[in-house]
């Protein structure tokens, strides 16, 4: 079998991966700070999509402007998510509600909810189907790079991704509030009694987490063609699976899982075929949870 | 919570349901129905997920398990219901003490994801392996529950109704016994319970199993009053579904996985008239009920219990002394 | 104190007249998918079913009878289907059911009319067994089992001898890749590869990167405009070379819309052409364009007609129509003037007959082609 044809598979598979791995970045800092399942991440990211539509639609900007206002409703989505869904369930502060299990599906729960009811409101406004994208903002512009084709989208997300990494990286370790939100990851009490408003330091984490998700799904969109209410579900499982892959607390591991996830699938549609790739894939899954049974890079968590 | 109170409950059930017999409304009889059947299958994950602390993200996968299992035997062997409901359990427990086998070193979010990821191999399992289950064409006519001549729907209730009965019995036993105790161990510390002798292993296996077979004995109802199944019942979301109905009825109690199942397969058909609005009120249903009663309605340590708690202790002024939750 | 008193008895007098028009109306049932992810097929299926009514009630109903569409929404779920099913059938009014969309909720909800005796007419379920659940189903959709052949013997006049089949995993797709490759093999063509995908996959890069290693001469596509135009535009980044073709889904705006440039040269085969020269499909094409804004698509046309042969085979019988004799009349139906062409039952199979036609996307518009 050809040489170039696996290599193209895999180069498919890369650019899958990426796809998961904008998503599971905003997903895994929100996890890693405050040991929460998000449930609604996949919705800021739809409804990042849908902001950069109606603006493309209306105003007809240009790029950077488009993702400048994705970027600020991202904010305002995360504000509001937090407000709504998550700062109710810390009103219990005795010993027992943080560690019992039930307050933690409480939250895995109001955020379903909350997930729910914007989708259903996205698909009473918009219908299920996929909404039309003028043709001139789509990034699908071929690439031929020697053997292999990519397009102009690939290489965009690729940057996208790592700015996102930088800006994080620059954010947690050289910014007050960074080092706010790293203290609350570490211990949420112990910051509390070192004088950090922890409150500050989660709706934080929320915003840059929402923002990061926001942009992720603009882009994604304008990559694939395709926005429509439901289209955060998918990507939102496999950025859970590969932030679980990669250790739960670390965001490189994260994007290195979601890229080994995409390329298994990938490879997998090559040698069998794509009904079964799903089989391959969280195969992979369960395979490096037999091996390491807390994530590729992850070490052992006191809390669970 | 006494033997009284769950006496009067069956009752009461039983006069509910004569009620809806002589109604003769197949409709009802049909949520009916439909709403047993979810409230085995919340019963049984909440044993894993409320009782053991397993969260389980694969469920409807192993409904699923039941549901083809008992289709493929009827439609195929001719096997009739009273043969094909444990046919199906048998099936569905194998197939979880299977997958869970590599999943015993793994504990809460990790066990969760490769759950998830057990529950997705299973449907697309479902969905492509077209020899064996039809794939996407799923498997139609599937007899309905008839015994002796009697058939029809308000059959087909009476008969869920005692299935249901007796699965909630069962996991009442479970849940109120040693074993049960054990169980709550292992949710609270795995590594305490561990070193308190309790084989964690080979306790989260047995759990994990029974639970499986209860949602296969589901899932062959499932198959038997619907007459068609087909992949696309068993997905995900079903699984998050389930999850959302202990988790508002209320972790760890069986009262709460049928208050929860109750609320959850009713109110969308109360709400019908709400047309495109329906889901949304659905949604917000959900969230004001965690919002409210993050425990759930009937959770482990009810509503009512930790009210009551706190005005004792203002009361007493001691501390309060701790009352072991039923 | 007196206003109140008016406005209720107001109240109650509009009350009565609604019950008594009610009472009056013949009652058909219709479930579609009104929220969830196939909102959009509901939605204009409604639209169509509306403006069926309202010409056939404006012309005199059945007998100087109106007829009135109960609309239920079953999220296209199997479970909520059966309940809806249910509903229907105890509703003693409901003489005959429309629908469902996809077939899983079609067949489940099917095994409760079939049981219990309602005549059921879906605009679009597909599936093989659809009309074998019992006598009491219908359907005005072509089967692939006419669809296939029909494509296959145009790929083969156009003297492509290899293809390769990329289909959707569901149960349209699967007899739609079966039918055609049966078909084309039987008429001495190659199929190169056969690949299906499951439901919701947007990503089909690597389905086309292994499809072409092959070298087929075209690629024949089973599936729906949505996905039918994310993989028209990954095929096009690509660089696929082969001539592609697909079916009568693929026939809807939307899918030109979507994929731009990416569907120039796209062939495909049609029952329904908005462009029909035929006074009843201008009349519909041009009223639904005024209405709801935008050409009809193949599923708003199926729709209408669905709707038209139900109320026509009510009308044969006459006001007092029960269950029984309108499921006798829709097996009657013969020569439907439609807008998706003329419809007739098979007497036997009940399985409908229906000519096809084959179209081109040029410069962004559907065109006919020979």
């Amino acid at each position: 079998m050809d040489a170039t044809v696996l290599l193209q598979q895999v180069v498919n598979g890369l650019s899958i991966g990426l796809v998961y791995a904008l998503m599971a970045i905003g997903f895994t800092l929100i996890f890693g700070v405050l040991n929460v399942v998000n449930f609604a991440h996949g919705e800021v990211y739809t409804l990042g999509a849908f902001v950069g539509l109606i603006v493309i639609t209306a105003l007809k900007p240009p790029l950077w402007l488009v993702l400048v206002l994705v970027l600020a409703s991202g904010a305002l989505a995360g504000i509001v998510l937090e407000r709504l869904a998550f700062r109710p369930f810390r009103r219990f502060r005795d010993e027992a509600a943080l560690k019992s299990k039930a307050m933690r599906e409480a939250t895995l729960l109001s955020s379903l909810a909350v997930s729910i009811i914007v989708r259903e409101a996205l698909e009473l406004k918009f219908s299920g189907e996929m909404q039309t994208i003028a043709q001139a903002y789509l990034l699908q512009r071929p690439i031929q790079l020697g053997p292999v084709t990519i397009t102009d989208g690939n290489l965009i997300i690729f940057a996208l991704s790592v700015a996102m990494l930088a800006a994080l990286q620059f954010v947690l370790y050289r910014t007050r509030i960074g080092l706010a939100i790293r203290a609350v990851s570490n211990n949420v009490l112990g910051a509390q009694f070192v004088g950090i408003d922890t409150t500050r330091a989660i709706v934080a984490t929320f915003v840059v987490g929402s923002m990061l998700g926001a942009v992720a799904g603009i882009m994604v969109g304008l990559y694939q063609g395709a926005i429509f209410p439901n289209m955060g579900f998918e990507p939102g499982v496999k950025a859970f699976v590969a932030m679980v892959m990669g250790g739960l607390s670390s965001i490189p591991g994260a994007v290195v899982c979601a890229l080994i996830l995409g390329v298994a699938e990938s490879v997998a549609t090559q040698f069998f075929s794509d009904g079964w790739k799903a089989l391959v894939s969280y195969g992979f899954l369960l395979a490096t949870l037999w091996f390491f049974p807390a994530g590729l890079f992850g070490f052992k968590r006191e809390k669970m | 919570m006494s033997a009284r109170l769950n006496l009067v409950l069956v009752l009461a059930l039983g006069a509910l349901l004569a009620g809806l017999v002589a109604l003769g409304s197949s409709y009802f009889h049909q949520i009916a129905i439909t709403t047993m059947i979810f409230v085995i299958l919340s019963a049984s994950l909440n044993l894993i997920t409320g009782s053991a602390g397993l969260l389980s993200l694969g469920h409807a996968a192993f409904f699923g398990v039941g549901a083809y299992a008992a289709a493929l035997l009827s439609t195929r062997l001719g096997w009739p219901f009273w043969l094909t409901l444990p046919a199906a359990g048998a099936a569905a427990a194998a197939v979880g003490a299977l997958v869970a086998v590599p999943t015993m070193r793994l504990t809460s979010i990790y066990f969760a994801v490769a759950t998830l990821g057990i529950g997705e191999m299973i449907y697309v399992t479902m969905l492509n392996w077209v020899g064996f289950t039809r794939g996407p064409m799923g498997i139609r006519s599937i007899p309905g529950l008839e015994l002796w001549g009697f058939k029809g729907i308000a059959f087909a209730l009476v008969v869920t109704a005692g299935v249901m009965l007796a699965v909630l019995w069962l996991v009442h036993r479970l849940v109120h016994s040693y074993y049960g105790n054990a169980m709550r161990a292992l949710r609270e510390d795995d590594a305490c319970a561990d070193a308190m002798g309790i084989d964690v292993g080979r306790l989260k296996l047995q759990a994990f199993s029974v639970a499986c077979a209860l949602a296969g004995v589901a899932g062959a109802l499932f198959a038997h009053t619907t007459g068609y199944i087909s992949p696309e019942s068993f997905k995900f979301g079903e699984s998050i579904l389930v999850l959302s109905m202990i988790v508002v009825g209320g972790l760890g109690s069986v009262y709460g996985s049928v208050i929860g199942a109750v609320i959850l397969s009713v109110l969308p058909e109360l709400l019908r008239e709400l047309g495109s609005w329906r889901m949304i009120a659905v949604g917000a249903v959900l969230f004001l009920s965690i919002l409210f009663l993050p425990r759930g309605l009937v959770g482990e340590v009810s509503a009512i219990e930790l009210i009551r708690r706190q005005l004792r202790r203002r009361d007493r002024g001691d501390g309060g002394a701790r009352r072991v939750a039923w | 104190m007196t206003s109140s008193i008016r406005s209720l008895i107001a109240a109650g007098a509009l009350l009565a007249a609604t019950g008594a028009a009610l009472a009056q109306d013949i009652v058909v049932g219709y479930q579609i998918p009104l929220t969830g992810t196939q909102s959009q097929y509901g939605e204009v299926f409604r639209n169509a079913a509306t403006m069926q009514l309202e010409k056939f009630n404006a012309a005199g109903g059945v007998g100087g009878r109106k007829v009135q569409i109960v609309y239920e929404d079953s999220k296209s779920d199997p479970k909520e289907a059966v309940n809806i099913a249910r509903k229907f059938v105890d509703d003693k009014r409901i003489v005959a059911v429309l629908g469902d969309f996809a077939s899983g909720p079609s067949m489940a909800a099917g095994e409760v009319y079939g049981k219990e005796g309602m005549p059921q007419l879906s605009q679009t379920a597909s599936h093989p067994d659809f009309l074998k659940v019992s006598n009491w189903q219908f359907r005005n959709i072509t089967t692939q089992a006419q669809e296939g052949p029909f494509n296959a013997k145009w790929l083969r006049d156009g003297g492509i001898k290899t293809v390769a089949v990329i289909g959707l995993q569901n149960d349209w797709g699967l007899s739609a890749t079966g039918e055609f490759a049966k078909a084309f093999e039987a008429q001495g063509g190659k199929v190169t590869s056969t690949e299906l995908f499951n439901p919701g996959a947007r990503d089909f890069k690597a389905i086309l990167t292994k499809v072409v290693q092959a070298k087929p001469e075209a690629i024949y596509f089973a599936m729906f405009y949505e996905e039918g135009a994310l993989i028209l535009q990954q095929a096009k980044q690509l660089n696929v070379a082969a001539k592609l073709y697909s079916a009568s889904p693929f026939y809807a705006p939307k899918l030109l819309e979507l994929a731009g440039p990416a569907a120039e040269g796209v062939l495909l085969s049609t029952t329904f052409v908005a462009d029909n020269p035929a006074p009843h499909v201008v009349a519909f094409v041009g009223d639904y364009k005024k209405r709801f804004g935008g050409e009809p698509n193949q599923f708003a046309a199926q729709a209408y007609d669905a709707v038209g042969i139900l109320l026509d085979a009510i009308k044969r019988v006459g006001p007092n129509a029960t269950r029984a004799q309108i499921r006798d009349s829709l097996a009657a139906t013969a020569n439907y003037p439609g807008v998706t062409g003329a419809t007739t039952f098979d007497k036997v199979t009940r399985e409908p007959n229906k000519t096809l036609a084959k179209l081109q996307i040029k410069d962004g518009k559907f065109v006919v082609v020979h």
